[in-house]
C-alpha cells in the first residue's frame, strides 16, 4: 500500500479529482432523484453546464424550443442522460492525453475506455445489472495508468522487452519494473477520491475478477468490457493484447464463451451510435 | 504517407478499386483481420476489415455489411475484384491482425479463430497468403498502396513500420 501511496505522491501533473462523479455515484442509488441536487453539483462546473445545455439543445433531443435553463435542460434530458455525460465529460478530462510510458497517442486511451464502457454496459443490460454503475467503473478502469506512465517512459525499452520478448501480461510487467501495477494503483487513487468501495475494487482487481471478492460481477464486466475493446482494435499502446485469460469473468456471470461475438456486434454498432457525443466530450 | 491519397476503410467494412491513385488503410485492427488483395496485371487493389469468422451468428448483419464477417467478407471481395477484372492466378493476398491475448486456456480465441477460418477460406477460392503479420499482442493496422501494391503494417506503440512487400 505504501508503495502505491508513493507512487501516487510522487506523480507531478497529476490532473484534479472528478469531484462531481463520486457524489453523482450516491445519487444513483436512490429511488427518487432530487433534481435540483444534480443541478446544484453540475452549476459548480461552468464547462460541465454548457455541454449539458448543448447535448439537450442538439438535433438528439430537439423538436422542444431551445433552453438555458440548467434545470430545465436536466429535467428534459433526463438523471441517467445526465448522470452519463457528466461522467463521459470527466472522464475525458482524466483519461484523454498521451501516456508516453505506454506507447499511447493523445485520445488512445480515451478511445479505449469508451469502447470499453460501452461493451461491458452492454453485457450488464443482458445480465440484467445496473448499467450507470458498470458505465463508470469501466470508463474509469486504466485511471492508474496516468500515475504510472511518467515512470515507465524512463524504461520503455524495458517495459518493451518485457513483453514482446519475455511474454510477460503488461501488468506482470509492471510489477517487476516498478513494484507496483496500474490496476490497484487505480482502485487506490479512486479511493482517495471518495469513489465507493465497489469502484475501487473492481477498478484494483479488474485483470483478476475473482479477487474482488463481494464485488466480482463489476470486475467481470470490466474485464469482459476490456478484452472487447481490445478484440475490436480498440486497445492501444505497445503490445496492447497483453493480458492474462481469465474464463472467471464468464464463469462469475453464468456467460457461455460464444456471447463475447455478440456483444463486439452489439458494441460495434452502440459505439456507431455514441461516437460523436462520447468522442466529442 | 500524403493525407490526399489516404481512403479509410473502417471496421466490418470493405473497399475494393482500379486503376485509382490510393493508399487503402485499416483502422486498428485488435483481434480482427486486415486482408489486403493486389493485382499487378488489372491494377485492382482492395482491403477488407472483418470482425468475425462466421456470419451464421449473424445473418441480418451480413446482408447489411458483409464485411463484419471473414466468409461473407472474403465473398464480396473477390466478387468485385474480379468484376473489375482481377484474375485469381495473379492475385496477392496479404493478412494482418487477429491480435490475441494471453490465454493459456483457449477460452477467448477468436484471433487464432479468425485466422484458421482465413486460411481455409482463401484456400477454398484458390488463394494463398504471400505474406502476412498475424498473431501476438500487438494491435496492428495495414495499409496498401494501390499504385505501388507495396503493403505496411504498423503497431500501436511502436515506431515505424513492418513492410510486407516492397515491389
Amino acid at each position: 500500500m505504501q508503495a502505491i501511496d508513493d507512487y501516487i505522491e510522487k506523480v507531478r501533473y497529476l490532473p484534479p479529482a472528478p469531484r462531481i462523479v463520486p457524489e453523482l455515484m450516491k445519487l444513483l442509488n436512490q429511488p427518487n432523484v432530487n433534481s435540483s441536487r444534480v443541478v446544484k453539483l453540475i452549476s459548480y462546473e461552468p464547462a460541465l453546464t454548457a455541454n449539458v445545455l448543448r447535448v439537450c439543445n442538439s438535433a438528439c433531443f430537439g423538436g422542444a424550443v431551445p433552453t438555458t435553463d440548467l434545470q430545465e435542460a436536466v429535467t428534459r434530458l433526463g438523471f441517467s442522460q445526465v448522470y452519463q455525460l457528466v461522467t463521459a465529460a470527466s472522464g475525458a478530462k482524466l483519461l484523454v492525453a498521451a501516456q508516453k510510458g505506454y506507447g499511447l497517442d493523445h485520445g488512445d486511451l480515451w478511445k479505449h475506455s469508451v469502447a470499453s464502457a460501452v461493451a461491458a454496459q452492454i453485457i450488464a443490460r443482458k445480465c440484467g445489472d445496473e448499467q450507470s454503475l458498470v458505465f463508470t467503473a469501466t470508463l474509469l478502469h486504466d485511471i492508474g495508468k496516468i500515475v504510472l506512465t511518467q515512470s515507465l517512459e524512463k524504461i520503455y525499452a524495458k517495459l518493451v522487452r518485457e513483453t514482446e520478448i519475455n511474454q510477460a501480461s503488461l501488468l506482470e510487467a509492471e510489477q517487476k519494473l516498478l513494484g507496483v501495477q496500474h490496476a490497484e494503483v487505480g482502485g487506490r487513487l479512486l479511493e482517495r477520491w471518495k469513489f465507493p468501495p465497489n469502484v475501487v475494487s473492481a477498478v484494483w482487481f479488474h485483470h483478476a475478477p475473482k479477487a474482488a471478492g463481494a464485488h466480482q460481477r463489476l470486475a467481470a464486466y470490466i474485464y469482459l468490457g476490456n478484452m472487447v475493446a481490445h478484440f475490436m482494435g480498440h486497445g492501444y499502446g505497445h503490445q496492447a493484447l497483453a493480458m492474462r485469460g481469465r474464463d472467471e469473468a464468464l464463469t462469475i456471470l453464468k456467460l457461455p464463451p460464444e456471447s463475447v461475438p455478440e456483444f463486439m456486434m452489439e458494441s460495434f454498432e452502440q459505439l456507431n451510435v455514441v461516437e460523436s457525443l462520447l468522442l466529442a466530450a | 504517407m500524403e493525407a490526399a491519397r489516404i481512403f479509410l476503410v473502417g471496421l466490418a467494412d470493405l473497399a475494393v478499386t482500379r486503376g485509382q491513385d490510393m493508399v487503402l488503410c485499416s483502422g486498428p485492427l485488435g483481434a480482427c483481420l486486415g486482408i489486403a488483395i493486389y493485382d499487378p496485371k488489372a491494377g485492382v487493389s482492395g482491403l477488407l476489415h472483418s470482425m468475425l469468422p462466421d456470419s451464421s451468428i449473424g445473418q441480418a448483419r451480413a446482408e447489411a455489411r458483409p464485411g463484419m464477417f471473414l466468409d461473407t467478407g472474403i465473398n464480396a471481395l473477390l466478387k468485385r475484384a474480379y468484376g473489375l477484372g482481377a484474375h485469381r492466378e495473379n492475385l496477392l493476398v496479404y493478412v494482418a491482425g487477429g491480435g490475441r491475448i494471453m490465454d493459456e486456456s483457449s477460452f477467448f480465441n477468436l484471433g487464432s479463430r479468425n485466422y484458421e477460418v482465413l486460411t481455409a477460406l482463401l484456400a477454398k477460392n484458390g488463394l494463398s497468403i504471400h505474406a502476412e503479420d498475424v498473431g501476438g499482442s500487438a494491435n496492428r493496422s495495414m495499409q496498401l498502396d494501390t499504385v505501388t501494391g507495396e503493403v505496411r503494417v504498423s503497431s500501436s506503440g511502436v515506431t515505424g513500420e513492418k513492410n510486407l512487400c516492397k515491389r
